[in-house]
Order: structure tokens, then sequence, then C-alpha cells
């Protein structure tokens, strides 16, 4: 049982195994326990067409690949040529962006240098504003300040002259009264006393007037 | 009809669905066709872009609105001329100091942009140094009035007429409370490092955001101003009977 598994014995004659063996009619030549050329055990029956039929399959297999390859290869080619338009379509667009996008960009530029500008020149119409509107009130202040004056000047111009006119009846009743008193028993001495009393009244106002005067100047 | 004929018809079919599957499986496999390409990529609308901080404080003629509301208050006395600045309320109505439109025969105001502005009649409180004036004529802004009193360290800025020229606008902080030296007000007034000036008196003192936090009533030889605080405004201005017509020297 250890031994090397050799070649099984054959029960009948040597044949060399490459001697074909032409089809033999199962029954011919074979009785039992007969010994000769016709003893070799049957083999099973195979069919003549099984091998063509192989090849046809792997003919027809061998071309529907081929087939298969050749769709696949013109799809491909085709999916190709059209992923080559999109692209340069999409260079085409991304190039007119490009373009538009400069150009964007340049008046964008021209427009900030524009709003500086137009900043500046807003920002110093403002400092002007400020600055005239502050003239004007100066021109204001100034004016009221001279209004003043002018009333001042008007006030004062004014209690002078009431100071000169009663200044003036002032002499003028003291000269008569005088002109009276020179001659007094001409005169009744009631009247003389009631026209001194005017006379001192209206030297009074002269002096009130005086006085107002005075008033405005220390004003 | 033999078992060869039916293996061979089986072999036939399926080779036949294993070649329809191959193309059918490698077709699925092959890229796809481009799509076709746009006339145009620019968007039809895109998000507007959101305003800068100069943006919001753009105003019709550029000036910001702290300066649209200062006003310049000419005070004609009988002998004697004074200025201060004051502050728009409402379209009607400034606030200013009682010692601006004190002893006044006529007040004349005037905006920002040199406008005059008919004043109508000036009442004063008496517990503060506080007035406020009704004009003819509208003026141009009015700002918000502060909720509450700033504390101390907060930004202040002061938008008036120091010594009755040019509008300007001082920055500063507040850098505490005292009781009024003056004694025109009555309880606690802000003081502020503000660079303020005779004539800045009734100037609008206002917080980073623009709202009044006070009213500029006087400086000290340090240089350190005093503010009539918004609460006290604010108070007074709820008070019908605080504030009374503005005696006249004329």
């Amino acid at each position: 049982m250890t031994g090397p598994i050799g070649p099984a014995p054959s029960f009948g004659p040597q044949q060399g195994p490459a001697a074909p063996t032409s089809p033999v009619p199962a029954a011919a030549g074979w009785a039992p326990g007969a010994a000769g050329p016709t003893a070799a055990p049957p083999e099973p029956a195979r069919s003549p067409g099984r091998p063509r039929r192989a090849v046809v399959l792997l003919t027809l297999a061998l071309v529907g690949v081929l087939v298969a390859a050749g769709l696949v290869g013109a799809r491909l080619w085709t999916t190709t040529q059209q992923w080559e338009r999109t692209a340069a379509d999409w260079e085409a667009l991304a190039r007119s962006h490009g373009d538009q996008l400069a150009q964007t960009q340049a008046e964008l530029e021209a427009t900030t240098g524009d709003l500086q500008a137009t900043r500046e020149q807003l920002a110093t119409a403002q400092t002007r504003i400020t600055e005239l509107a502050d003239e004007k009130a100066q021109l204001g202040d100034t004016t009221a300040a001279q209004q003043q004056l002018a009333d001042y000047q008007a006030r004062v111009s004014q209690a002078a002259g009431n100071v000169a006119t009663a200044l003036a009846n002032c002499v003028d009743g003291q000269e008569t009264l005088i002109g009276y008193l020179e001659d007094a028993s001409r005169w009744d001495a009631a009247d003389l006393a009631r026209f001194r009393a005017e006379v001192e009244r209206v030297c009074g106002a002269a002096t009130e007037a005086n006085a107002a005067l005075q008033r405005e100047l220390t004003r | 009809m033999s078992a060869t004929g039916h293996r061979a018809r089986h072999g036939r079919g399926l080779v036949t669905v294993l070649l329809a599957s191959a193309a059918v499986g490698g077709c699925a496999l092959l890229p796809a066709p481009p799509a076709p390409v746009p006339t145009s990529v620019v968007p039809s609308s895109v998000p507007a872009p959101t305003a800068t901080a100069d943006a919001t404080q753009l105003s019709p003629d550029g000036f910001d609105a702290a300066q649209r509301m200062a006003v310049r208050i000419r005070n004609i006395g009988c002998g004697a001329l004074s200025t201060g600045s004051g502050f728009a309320l409402d379209e009607h109505t400034l606030v200013t100091n009682r010692h601006v439109v004190a002893d006044s025969a006529q007040l004349e105001l005037s905006t920002y942009d040199g406008r005059d502005v008919g004043a109508e009649a000036a009442s004063t409180a008496a517990l503060a140094d506080l007035a406020v004036v009704r004009t003819v004529d509208p003026l141009p802004a009015a700002p918000v009035l502060a909720e509450a009193d700033p504390a101390v360290g907060d930004p202040v800025t002061v938008v008036g007429y120091p010594l009755g020229r040019q509008l300007t606008v001082t920055d500063g902080r507040v850098v505490g409370t005292v009781t009024d030296p003056l004694h025109e007000n009555l309880g606690e007034v802000l003081v502020t490092d503000a660079p303020v000036e005779p004539g800045s008196s009734g100037s609008a003192a206002l917080d980073a955001s623009g709202r009044v936090i006070g009213v500029v009533y006087a400086k000290n030889s340090d240089g350190l101003s005093f503010v009539v605080p918004v609460s006290t405004l604010r108070t007074l201005l709820s008070d019908t009977a605080a504030f009374a017509p503005a005696p006249s020297c004329g």
C-alpha cells in the first residue's frame, strides 16, 4: 500500500498509448473470456460536432467582445469630442467673463477714484460751508454790535439833545426871570414866584436830562 | 431533442446574457457626455453688500447728525451781546442753558450751514441751568436722549460753537460727578475732560451712539467741563411747570 503508484495494470493485450483506436462496433469481436484485439474496454460515446460548437461559441464571444469594444471605443471617442468642445466653450466663456471682470475692475477703479475725489470735494464743501456759516455769524454779531452801538449813540445823542434843549429852556427862563426881577415892582409877587418855580422846574429837567446823558455815557 | 443540444442552447444563451450584461455594465461605467455650456454663469441676483459705517452716517448734505442738530444762539441784550450753543430737541424746540438766553431783548438762531431760524419764545428752568426755545422755522435734525446718565470713563462728544466761532466737535471722557460748583443745578452734574470754551454753553454732550447724555454749561480753569446730566434734563422736560417764560430786558 505504500509503494509507488504506477500505471495500473491493464487486463488486455498491451497497446501503445498513441495508437489510435478505430471505431469498432460495440459488439464486434467481443466475447466473454476471449482474448484479442477486440478486447479493449468500451469508451463513452463522443459527439463529433462538440469542438466545432466550442469554436463557434468562442468565435461568437470574441466577435461580441470586439463589437462591444468597438462600441465602447466609439462612445469614448464621441464623448471625448464632446468634452473637448465643452471645454473650449467653457474656456471661451471664462475668457469672456475674464474680459468683463477686467473691464468692471477698471471701471470700479475709475469710479473709486471719482468717489474719492467727490469725497474730497464734499469735505472741502463742508469745510467751506462751515466757514461761510461762521463768517455769516460773525457778520451778524458785528451787525448786532454795530446796531447796539448805533442805538447807544442814538440814545446818547437824544439825551444830549434833551440836555441841550432843557438847558436852553433853563437859560431862557433864567434870563427872563432876571429881567423880571430887575423890575420886580412892576410884577405881581405871586406871579414872579410862580414863574421862578417854573424856571426851576425847567432847569431841574435840564439837570435830569444831563443825568440821563451821564448814565447813557457810562453804559 | 438531445441533452447536448439543450446544453448548447443554454451555453449560447448564457454567453448572450453575459455579453449584454457586459455591454450594459460597461456603458454604465463610461463617462457621461458633458452638460451644455450656459451662455453666462453670472448669477441673476447677488446679495447686497452690507452698508459700511460711513454709509450709516450719510445725510442729505454730508454733515453728520451731530452737526445738523447744533444751533448757534446770539443773545442780543440791552447793551450787551453774547453767543451760546444749543441743540434741537424736536423740529421746533431747542435746548440750551438758562444763562445763554438770560437778559435778552432778542434771540437769533442759526444752523450748522448758516441758515437763520426764527426764535419764538424762551423758557428757563429754575432748578437747573437749562432753557428751551421754541422756533418758528423747523430745525434740521434732532437727536435722541439717552435713557440714563453715562458712567465714569464713558466717551463723550461735545458739539457746539466755542467762542462763538465755527461749529466744532470735541471728544473726551466722563471723569466723574460732582455737586454743582456754581450752585445752578439741583443734584450732581457730570465732569468731563472734553475741551469747551465760553460760547460752548448749551452744547449737546453725546455718547458713542450719538445720543444726548447731557448739556454743557460751564468749565473750570483745569480744562474740565461741567455737564447737566440727561436725567435732570428728562426730569425737567417731563415737568410742565419746570420751565417759565424767560425774563427779557427789552
